[in-house]
């Protein structure tokens, strides 16, 4: 019945024959897939035809010695990786006290990660959180696209809005439904499309501008897109959350709170240059004195290196758009 | 039922879950049969005792949904056979239930059964010990199978789900698809045998190709199955420097230093692929045309035939909406009034937020186009005119190679490679096919604001081909069978709905009389 198959085959064993001078004739015309039709026919999902997920940087050799580089130095710069185990009842106060009493700051503080049950907008404003970061500062918010959207009131919050200005937004995106971050329980019936995606919100607070600022914030390094790889199912938390806050700001205070339990399955794990605050992180060694002796060792941004300010993207002067 | 059974499994259901049974069915099985003094058979027996076993531990499963999570080495198959079957979970409240329920109707009487693994007491109060220890932590710590089962639960689709996204198989035609070869040296092979003239690949000739196919094999059956972009070498090429950030929508192919690729698939290919995707739809207009599940869709939705695009141009905002009538689904792509010079004219955000989209759909869905700041203003826009925000759409944005945007300063702290949609609703419509597709569309970047086709064929398999659609901000190239579009940019009018060109003339005529007024005022 179906002749499809042989076709192929045929127009092989034809363009043998003619042997010499056979070619293999290119299409009249570009040829464009539909990766939407494809899901509905095969169920394969449109971010799998995705060809550079595992390298977004693929085919640009300076962007990858770019990346090289900063890993490096934001390795070199690092305190040593501190997890504070508490629960989540725990951290409001604790964090008054850290702010209060320890007189500790971050510039900065990524909040929530890649789970439906998470405490954000309490944490949040049970907090002075415009404290807890230095000016200027930077906060990132991870949640499903329900939590996310629910921060929209944050906005018409006047004290909120005046500190903190919403600078962009990310996404990331599981691989498959099969993935340890397939957003299962974000969809519920009123769900017009199925849910694949968490969403960021980016923070600024303080002024920082972007041409002139170099020495605090390494701006269009990253994408506010990253698809998972395989190496990311290893941790609760996908490493690249956290490379694209190293990359941006230069600032070695980082913290990390992870307002939700995360289980015992896929453990939290703490990074050189973090402090991870969570009910599941794996080390529980945070000492404040210990802390400041590490940034004062390390300081408090990194140094300016020749060799990446040559590679960085950086604002044209006084031209833009083109 | 099987009472023994179950208090068999109440009993020892941490031994068997455990290695090194680990919920292993035959081994299971094994072990029961040891206790409740079955003698051991043939080997041909066994086999048909362990699917009778097998049976009765469906029977309990379905009496009570869920008290076991079984799992096999092909997860997810619907016909789970009883050799690779592993039990991974137990709820023995569940059984515990099912037994008191049994118990108290003095049907059957469990024989005594000798509980697993325990020898010595002074072990036992340790074992035990060590057991409580994990028990406080999984109570206090969400628990793997916990959440399993909990999540199972939850995804458990209505039938409707199912039969939905079928519909939406027979419904959406094949279209071509021919994957993309990711294999950098089959990029390299084909560089140096491509004959390259006027930016475009002509042909791969069939000895060379043969020859390449020693060097690098299984390159020639590749060419022939998948697409491939061949480098296309100038003198000023260097190789050193990568890609080219604008590949093939680059202005300067004659003097850029950059790398640059060009398309090849074989005619042969488009074609063999051309005639299967024919073949399967021919296939499916014959099954669709008999459709018996039309749910949410007009009754005769495969003989309907679906009315041809209508346009009208006009100022949007100064436009009646009144004339156009209701609408199921409202798309808009309005030009953000951002710090950017698009290359069309903006509005502003007020502007924007003031028109009377209420007018258009007392229930239906609202699918915004957002940039950066506009995203807020978009949900704060959508809650205004009475929905509510249920998904925020990706579409991730690719290049000619595939690969997602990440060069080129695309946003002003982060690069952009996606841009997002956000999709209201208003009311609660009951005639919507939800969740046929996800919330992502992976599609090349075309011109400057174009949007990608897919979201229409998302939204008539959400709505049906028949239901009323509006485009707002549309240019000619939005226009479709189907849709009616407005927008200032378009190309005159095309009316085919009797009570809308009526409406529509009105609207013309009273906007005339009143021009006509001021201008005598004036
Ligand atoms: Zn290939
Ligand atoms: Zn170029």
């Amino acid at each position: 019945m179906s002749h499809d198959r042989t076709a192929p085959k045929n127009s092989i064993e034809h363009s043998r024959k003619r042997k010499s001078n056979a070619s293999l004739k290119a299409a009249a015309h570009l040829h464009n897939n539909n990766y939407t039709d494809h899901y509905i026919h095969t169920g394969a999902l449109p971010q799998k035809n995705v060809r550079n997920t595992d390298n977004p940087v693929e085919g640009y050799p300076n962007l990858q010695k770019l990346f090289r580089l900063k890993e490096k130095q934001i390795a070199n710069h690092s305190s040593a990786p501190y997890g504070c185990r508490l629960d989540i009842d725990e951290m409001v106060p604790t964090l008054k006290n850290w702010i209060h009493n320890e007189k500790i700051v971050f510039d900065v503080v990524m909040i929530g990660c890649l789970t439906d049950n998470q405490f954000i907008y309490p944490l949040l404003t049970g907090l002075p959180i415009d404290k807890l970061i230095s000016k200027p500062g930077f906060l990132f918010i991870w949640g499903s696209a329900q939590k996310i959207n629910e921060l929209t009131r944050l906005l018409q919050n006047d004290g909120w809005a005046k500190k903190f200005r919403k600078s962009e937004e990310l996404v990331f995106i599981p691989i498959d439904k099969k993935s340890p971050f397939y957003p299962g329980l974000d969809n519920d019936d009123q769900v017009l499309f199925e849910k694949m995606q968490w969403h960021c919100w980016m923070c600024i607070t303080g002024t920082v501008r972007r041409a002139t600022d170099g020495h605090l914030i390494h701006c269009n390094v990253d994408t506010d897109l990253s698809i998972e790889t395989e190496s990311t199912r290893k941790s609760a938390i996908p490493s690249h959350l956290y490379k694209v806050a190293e990359n941006f700001s230069t600032a070695t205070r980082r913290l990390h709170i992870i307002p939700a339990r995360t289980g015992t399955e896929t453990p939290v794990k703490v990074r050189p240059g973090w402090v991870i605050m969570s009910p599941d992180v794996m080390l529980n060694n945070f000492d404040s004195k210990r802390y400041r002796e590490d940034i004062n060792k390390v300081g408090a941004h990194l140094p300016i290196r020749n060799e990446i300010e040559l590679l960085r993207p950086k604002s044209p002067v006084q031209k833009r758009n083109s | 039922m099987n009472m023994q059974l179950i208090t068999y499994l109440i009993e020892n259901h941490a031994a068997l879950l455990n290695p090194p049974i680990s919920g292993d069915l035959a081994n299971i099985y094994i072990l029961f049969a040891s206790t409740s003094k079955h003698e051991s058979a043939g080997m041909k027996q066994q086999e048909a005792k362990l699917a009778a076993f097998w049976k009765e531990l469906k029977d309990i499963a379905d009496l009570c949904p869920g008290c076991f999570i079984f799992a096999s080495t092909g997860y997810g198959s619907a016909a789970l056979s009883s050799r690779d079957v592993t039990v991974e979970y137990i709820d023995i409240q569940a059984l515990r239930m099912i037994r008191d329920s049994m118990i108290s109707t003095p049907a059957e009487v469990a024989r005594p059964v000798r509980p697993l693994g325990r020898e010595s007491s002074e072990e036992l109060a340790l074992s035990d010990r060590l057991l409580s220890v994990l028990d406080s932590d999984a109570a206090a710590t969400p628990n793997k199978r916990v959440l399993a089962k909990l999540e199972h639960f939850l995804s458990v689709k209505p039938a409707s789900y199912r039969l939905g996204h079928e519909r939406a198989q027979k419904f959406t035609p094949h279209s071509k698809f021919i994957p993309i070869c990711g294999n950098r040296s089959h990029t390299n092979a084909l560089a140096s045998i491509a004959s390259i003239a006027g930016n475009r690949v002509l042909s791969l000739d069939w000895n060379q190709l043969a020859g390449a196919d020693q060097s690098t094999p299984g390159l020639s059956r590749c060419v022939q199955s998948k697409i491939h972009h061949i480098p296309n070498l100038k003198p000023q090429t260097d190789k050193t420097l990568g890609d080219c950030s604008y590949l093939d929508t680059c202005h300067k192919l004659s003097t850029c230093r950059y790398m640059h690729y060009l398309q090849y698939v074989p005619e042969s290919l488009v074609q063999s692929v051309a005639a299967r995707s024919r073949e399967l739809n021919d296939a499916e207009s014959d099954s669709k045309s008999i459709c018996l599940y039309t749910r949410n869709l007009c009754c005769s939705v495969a003989s309907k035939s679906v009315l041809p695009a209508q346009w009208i141009q006009c100022d949007v905002r100064k436009f009646d909406f009144s004339v156009l009538g209701q609408f199921s689904v409202v798309v808009a792509d309005p030009a953000w009034n951002i710090r950017m010079n698009l290359p069309y004219g903006t509005c502003n955000d007020s502007e924007l937020t003031d028109l009377p989209l209420e007018l258009l759909q007392r229930e239906g869905v609202l699918f915004l186009w957002v940039t950066g700041r506009a995203i807020e203003v978009g949900k704060e826009s959508l809650r205004k005119w009475g929905y509510e925000v249920c998904n925020q759409i990706s579409w991730v944005k690719t290049n000619q190679l595939g690969r997602t945007i990440v060069t080129g300063r695309t946003g002003h702290w982060l690069n952009h490679s996606k841009e997002q949609l956000l999709v209201g609703l208003k009311g609660q419509p009951e005639w919507l096919n939800r969740q046929c597709d996800v919330d992502l569309i992976v599609s090349g970047s075309r011109e400057t604001s174009r949007k990608p086709d897919e979201l229409y064929e998302m939204i008539e398999r959400m709505v049906g081909p028949h239901a009323r659609k509006l485009e707002i901000f549309g240019r000619d190239h939005n226009t479709r069978p189907g849709w009616f579009t407005i927008g200032n940019q378009l190309t005159g009018d095309s009316l085919c709905e009797p009570d809308v060109q009526r409406k529509y003339r009105q609207f013309l005529h009273t906007q005339r009389t009143s021009y006509g007024c001021s201008s005598v005022a004036a």
